[in-house]
């Protein structure tokens, strides 16, 4: 085809429309940590749990719910979504109670939407959504760096919709810090007491109100019968919604999400995961090299809370951990400096290879935001 | 669950570790980790022994939410 067959508008089309959504893991294809958790609802800041990049909060609630990655069947062009499922009612709110969902941006990649400047952006979050019934929650975004928020309502029903809510730009404050912190959140408010609904919800950007931030919602625990899926999460510089941006493959969203929670599982006999040394008879140092730079330096490390699940391999012999792996203080955002402790190593001198002995073991590397 | 200190490594640092309601330790930790400081501070006046200890010789700090 000759060039000038070539549409240049399509050309600059493509050109502006790719890596528009700020969202991670939008499509919830990732789920790194397990497909389901059970009785989620106690206190929580902040936690992850199941579908990369989101995290559940939770304040003094006697609701308890599950949260899994569900599989789709009935809206084309999605697999999966992040599902939650109401399993012990509360319809007795106390005024300090929520439920929130989250996910979060480091600031730095959000320098685009000029927050804080007279030509601050305005974006427009679209998503798919489906409950068991009707309801409204709210969908709120929260700048961390100048503690401001704006809030709107949105419908659920018991059918696959789209909802589409635009945001304009924010022109006060002091903008999002160029850095690897915190600068926004998108919370989804599900569940909350007189403490977060008393006000008038706060349909522009102000500052920070706990009483305008979930007025007028419904609440995801007043029926066990209650279920909520959300997919095809996307944030876009704009006041119209486009199509959802899928990633071009599932190594590029694993890759995303990388950088913020690695785990290594359990994968055979032959899952060894790094070579380290020993410093005496009962303690040994590994490496985990991390596949892609992480946020920041790892400050904790999860596993699954039984040592005989970790092993060693060296001097022709298998032994099992006496204790659980342990994170150290010399982890950097590329390597993961791991603490395994034996009753007694076959020698204290020598390199190990170490390995995940069970199924049920992994290692999770943690530098969420 | 609660937190309590876990060890001292080869290189004197303070390892914490997270005891979930099972009994099981599934989370070890550094002092800065933002999920134990969240936990700090929501239990600030009600801490296990161990951590308060080091608290009040200094070698612990709570830090502010941000």
């Amino acid at each position: 085809m000759a060039l000038s067959k070539i549409r240049s508008d399509s050309m600059a089309d493509a050109a502006i429309q790719s890596n528009r959504n700020f969202v991670i893991n939008g499509a919830m294809r990732v789920a790194q940590r397990g497909t389901s958790v059970t009785g989620l609802g106690t206190n929580s800041s902040g936690t992850y749990h199941t579908v990369d990049r989101f995290l559940v909060f939770a304040n003094n609630t006697a609701g308890r719910f599950t949260m899994s990655q569900s599989t789709v069947t009935d809206l084309p062009g999605f697999a999966n979504a992040l599902k939650l499922d109401c399993t012990t009612a509360d319809t007795s709110i106390a005024a300090d109670e929520y439920i929130l969902l989250g996910t979060r941006f480091e600031a730095q990649n959000l320098q685009s939407l000029k927050k804080g400047t007279s030509d601050a952006e305005p974006v427009t979050i679209s998503f798919y959504v489906k409950g068991n019934a009707n309801a409204t929650y709210v969908l709120e975004i929260f700048d961390n760096d100048n503690s401001r928020t704006i809030n709107k309502t949105f419908p659920v029903t018991s059918s696959w919709n789209r909802v589409s809510i635009t945001y304009p730009g924010d022109t006060a404050g002091s903008g999002l810090g160029d850095d690897n912190e915190i600068g926004l959140q998108l919370v989804f408010w599900l569940h909350a007491g007189s403490n977060s609904t008393s006000g008038s919800l706060q349909t522009s950007w102000g500052a920070y109100d706990q009483t305008k931030r979930a007025a007028g919602i419904s609440s995801f625990v007043d029926s066990t019968d209650r279920t909520l899926e959300i997919t095809g999460l996307q944030m876009e510089i704009g006041e119209v919604a486009t199509p959802f941006e899928h990633d071009a493959n599932i190594e590029t969203t694993l890759r995303k999400c990388q950088r913020y929670y690695y785990q290594v599982g359990y994968d055979g006999d032959n899952n060894y995961f790094g070579a380290g040394g020993v410093y005496s008879t009962t303690a040994a140092m590994v490496m985990l090299p991390l596949p892609v730079e992480m946020r920041a330096a790892p400050t904790s490390l999860y596993q699954s809370g039984t040592a005989s699940h970790y092993g060693s391999w060296g001097n022709g012999a298998t032994q099992v951990c006496s204790a659980v792996p342990a994170i150290r203080g010399s982890s950097s955002k590329t390597t993961c400096a791991i603490d395994l402790t034996f009753s007694s190593l076959n020698s204290a001198t020598g390199t190990y290879v170490y390995r995940i002995v069970d199924a049920s073991g992994y290692l999770g590397v943690h530098a969420e935001l | 669950m609660s937190y309590s200190i876990m060890k001292t490594n080869e290189d004197n640092e303070v390892i914490y570790q997270r005891t979930d309601a099972d009994g099981l330790v599934r989370l070890t930790c550094l002092s800065v980790n933002p999920e134990f400081q969240a936990w700090l501070r929501a239990n600030k006046d009600s801490l296990p022994n161990d951590i308060q200890a080091k608290i009040d010789a200094g070698e612990l700090t709570i830090a502010d939410a941000d």
